[in-house]
């Protein structure tokens, strides 16, 4: 009988365990069941943002009025939300808890590298702080869910997904599939039990500006700062600092940003790698002990480390090896290009051997001084042997103003060392310029088109045409004058014929392009830049000589195509316009040098200094009273200044 | 025995939870889609759009929209067959129509049974979005959850959308080009609301995927279906006063409006004003007209244009870090 009794409940159980093993279908309904369970579970935590006042566009984007969420983090009244939820900087902010009752809040500081805003609501009652998930049970593939308190303040607002990765963005984010967008933004990812994951932001790995990420909202690329960096700033955060990503100061040799070893092309003056003593050719090997084999594993080490932090860094030199403790920092002081006061000879004789050649000397400059003189060949410097042109501009670029610099020159035969203290650059261009004269005037092999040349970018509307000078012929390097047209679309023929024979003179390739629909829209930005690609291919480019020159609303395109296509543009000069800002930092790996022509009609005092501030040389004609193009003398020191771009 | 009892007890407690798999469920659903096709194709207005059919004789629920506006609407049914589509009726307040085609034993959503559910619901959207689908195809489907149940016009002038009631926001992208009038359903495949039209929330310039809950829309569906329908006009039912109240009336000076949103911040009380008496403050930072937020001092104007001059108004301000409510009316001299 109890056997038999015990047989029954035993088998009662097997099939309890049969029945509760739920088929695909029952999951669906318990899985749902869990959504709304975590959800109302971490709620009571989850704050609206509303804003007063304040701007009504950031970055040319119009800024939402509408709430925005937040997450308590303590229960004397902290609250983590997303930066992008403040960029309108409003007068006033408001709280507004689950409970239904509001209070004002303050920013207390704001974490630029994460991009967190720390908000402190003044209450007087407790509130309540959700459980946090450990850290270490995160799988990619568990369900998260999003949080948000901006439709209705009396509700959340709730959207479903996987953890889709870990470890994003450097190592600041985790990743998930759940719409992500300003609805959420500033409140809470979590697990399928209720627990707090991390806070949701926009963000982006290739940038670091405010609205970066914003694009991809609801794509199914979401991420969230994971809780337990968010507590381990919390500290500094709460004490009022501001954090920022750290920066080591090194400029990194281009390539592969995932295969190729690290190597500094440069390291930027008082910088924490120049004070460390880091050079130029220096290998960045390891960070706090861990192996560095890419510039994709060195950002990963950096960028999520906020300045103030120190860290070890072992680069190579040679055969030997070098381990500096530094401390990262937040800022670096604005790239100023260092000058000896020389013009270089663009090409190489036949059988000439290595240096780079003296084609003029800048009155009163460091190399004047020092007695350098033209036809000189340099050799060496500061220990360094000069190969050529290309070379000797990547070796220049972080030498420091004031500081003595050994050069060496070859002078009929002989060897002469000098010794030069680089200056500021000049602004002003030279009243008179010898032309550059070739060492070689051979045609050569597969010598690319001269004259007219056609060119046509597909799938665009906007018109090229390209004059290139005979000289071409030769391959030695030509600079690019873009030409680009104001409010009026000229006719480019009678652009062309002006500017023909002054090409010649100065061995430039005109490039005349016409907007594709009347005015210059995005797409002939695209084009234009894809024309200067296509361009260098078929053609000798002097890289250092590409310059976009433009009027009215052609000089706001030669700006943005400047700001833009960095390693391409080396020169801006601009004609009746304003100057664009902010514009993006200088840098020695892709200096940029500004000719600003401007009359009274516009006032862009504010624009030169920002420029100025931010250590760009900037060449100025003051027009007069009214608006209008280049005189002849404008022209030709316009002319002259495109020639001085390759100055050391 | 006991144990036996048990396990029916536990039976009984497991059976709810057991519904058909989802592989079956859409099939199910997808046959009372039907693909509308009538004005538009130019410009970047698709020409198309979606509907359920909500009776076996032909009855098709969809949205009210220019798709609509012609003499010729073509139904194409899951099996390809195409009808002629008589609208039957539209309500512009709910954005719904109704549409007749002339057919018999068609397969229907059931529109009594459609429930009202919560956040988090696990959702399909049937439509024909982009118009992928095509003849005989079947529509497409997407997955969701319904994020929160909501008003759109909880802001005034935030959304574009005559719908009034509590509508479904979801989590999928399902508002896209030809989406309208499509099936919001739950994983039982039930009826729970028509996909609206593409929408930008102004709020914060996103696009917004909403869906219109049927319980907010049986009653109309069913008048229309019975013929009993009467066309109500389509005006704005919060209209504003005809005496609105001002700031001058309330004694309320506020900062010149300089900037897009300049901060609604008191500039002066006038002597012997409603505000005066409430002890309202010069530098006081009004944040709410009767609970609603006035980012701007734009926003206060136009909110105290809903009131009635003859009505009381309760104005929050912000003063030290500290919020003060305070009633006013209008002084009775406003009042002829």
């Amino acid at each position: 009988m109890r056997l038999g009794l015990w047989l029954l409940i035993s088998l009662s159980i097997d099939l309890l365990a049969i029945l509760c093993a739920p088929a695909a279908d029952d999951l669906e309904q318990l899985e749902q069941r869990a959504f709304t369970a975590a959800a109302a579970r971490v709620a009571p935590s989850v704050v609206s943002i509303e804003t007063v006042g304040g701007l009504e566009t950031v970055n040319k984007m119009l800024v939402g009025q509408g709430a925005t969420t937040g997450l308590i983090v303590s229960s004397d009244g902290y609250i983590i939300s997303s930066a992008f939820n403040f960029i309108q900087k409003p007068t006033s902010i408001l709280v507004g808890f689950a409970d239904g009752t509001r209070a004002p809040a303050k920013i207390v500081a704001t974490d630029r590298s994460r991009m967190l805003v720390l908000l402190k609501a003044a209450v007087e009652e407790k509130l309540v702080v959700a459980e946090n998930a450990p850290e270490a049970e995160l799988k990619v593939g568990q369900w998260s869910i999003a949080l948000g308190r901006t439709f209705d303040s009396a509700q959340i607002n709730v959207s479903v997904g996987v953890v889709s990765a870990i470890g994003r963005v450097w190592g600041k984010a985790v990743q998930t599939d759940a719409k992500i967008s300003p609805s959420n933004y500033g409140g809470p990812l979590v697990d399928v039990r209720g627990r707090v994951v991390g806070v949701l932001v926009p963000m982006s790995p290739q940038s670091t500006a405010e609205v970066a990420g914003v694009e991809w909202y609801d794509s199914g690329i979401g991420f969230a700062v994971p809780m337990s960096q968010v507590l381990a700033s919390f500290e500094r955060l709460k004490s009022g600092q501001d954090l920022y990503p750290g920066i080591l100061g090194v400029v990194l040799k281009q390539g592969d940003m995932f295969a190729d070893l690290v190597e500094c092309s440069g390291v930027r003056p008082n910088s924490p790698a120049y004070k460390s003593g880091f050079k130029r050719g220096d290998k960045i090997v390891a960070v706090n002990g861990r192996e560095i084999a890419s510039r994709a594993q060195l950002s990963r080490e950096i960028n999520r480390r906020y300045a103030g932090e120190s860290l070890k860094v072992t680069v190579a030199r040679g055969e030997q090896k070098l381990e500096r403790e530094l401390q990262l920092i937040d800022k670096l002081e604005p790239y100023e290009r260092p000058f000896l006061g020389i013009l270089p000879q663009r090409d190489r004789g036949k059988g000439e051997p290595a240096g780079v050649v003296v084609r003029y000397v800048y009155a009163d400059s460091p190399a004047a001084k020092a007695g350098v003189q033209i036809g000189d060949r340099l050799v060496n410097v500061a220990g360094e042997a000069v190969t050529d042109r290309a070379a000797l501009t990547s070796q220049l670029a972080d030498v420091v103003i004031g500081e003595k610099l050994a050069v060496e020159v070859s002078r009929a035969g002989k060897s002469v060392k000098l010794e030069l203290i680089p200056s500021r650059e000049p602004a002003e261009v030279p009243a008179e310029l010898p032309l550059a004269k070739a060492a070689n005037t051979d045609k050569a092999e597969n010598s690319p088109a001269t004259g007219d040349v056609p060119l046509k970018i597909a799938e665009h509307a906007t018109q090229f045409t390209v004059y290139a000078p005979a000289t071409c012929e030769t391959r030695r390097p030509h600079g690019v004058l873009l030409w680009l047209h104001g409010t009026e679309r000229p006719q480019s023929e009678n652009i062309v014929n002006v500017w023909k024979p002054l090409c010649d003179q100065y061995e430039l390739i005109l490039v005349v392009p016409l907007a594709g629909q009347g005015q210059w829209q995005p797409a002939d930005a695209e084009a234009i830049s894809k024309a200067l690609e296509s361009l260098q291919k078929s053609h000798p480019i002097d890289p250092a000589r590409i310059v976009a020159h433009g009027l009215q609303s052609g000089a706001i395109l030669a700006q943005r195509l400047a700001a833009t296509q960095r390693e391409l543009i080396r020169g801006v000069a601009i004609v009746q316009s304003q100057i664009l800002a902010p514009f993006p930092e200088n840098d020695p790996a892709t200096p940029l040098s500004w000719l600003v022509a401007h009359s009274k009609a516009i006032d862009i005092a504010t624009g030169l200094d920002a420029l100025r501030k931010a250590k760009y040389t900037v060449t100025t004609q003051s027009q007069g009273e009214k608006a209008r193009y280049f005189v002849d003398a404008e022209r030709n020191e316009f002319l002259r200044w495109i020639d001085t771009l390759d100055r050391l | 025995m006991r144990s036996v009892v048990t396990l029916v007890v536990l039976l009984a407690l497991v059976t709810p939870l057991t519904a058909a798999p989802l592989t079956s469920v859409i099939p199910q659903v997808q046959p009372k889609q039907v693909k509308i096709y009538g004005a538009g194709g130019y410009r970047g207005l698709e020409a198309y759009q979606s509907g359920s059919l909500i009776s076996a004789t032909g009855h098709v629920l969809t949205v009210w929209s220019y798709v609509l506006d012609t003499d010729f609407i073509t139904v194409t049914l899951h099996d390809g067959r195409k009808f002629e589509g008589k609208l039957l009726a539209a309500d512009p307040r709910l954005d719904i129509a109704v549409l007749k085609i002339e057919a018999q034993n068609l397969p229907h959503f059931e529109l009594a049974k459609a429930p009202l559910v919560e956040a988090g619901t696990r959702v399909l959207a049937f439509s024909n979005l982009y118009g992928v689908a095509t003849g005989d195809e079947p529509v497409s489907v997407q997955r969701g959850v319904i994020s929160v149940r909501s008003r759109l016009h909880a802001r005034r002038g935030v959304y574009e959308t005559p719908f009034k009631g509590q509508a479904y926001i979801l989590d999928a992208m399902t508002n896209n080009p030809g989406a309208a009038g499509g099936a919001l359903t739950d994983y039982d495949g039930r009826l729970l609301g028509i996909l609206g039209k593409e929408l930008r929330n102004s709020q914060n310039n996103t696009w917004l995927n909403y869906a219109i809950p049927i319980p907010e829309a049986a009653k109309t569906i069913e008048d229309i279906v019975a013929g009993k329908y009467v066309n109500v006009p389509t005006e704005d039912v919060a209209s504003k006063p005809k005496q609105p109240l001002s700031l001058e009336l309330l004694g309320i000076q506020l900062v010149p409006d300089v900037l897009p949103r300049t901060p609604p911040y008191i500039d002066r009380i006038m002597p012997g004003s409603p505000a005066a008496s409430t002890g309202l403050r010069p530098d006081d930072l009004v944040l709410f007209i009767n609970g609603r937020l006035t980012a701007a001092c734009a926003t206060v104007r136009t909110e105290l244009e809903y009131i009635d001059r003859i009505d009381p108004v309760s104005v929050t301000v912000l003063r030290n870090q500290e919020l003060i409510d305070v009633q006013l009316r209008a002084s009775a001299d406003a009042n002829p």
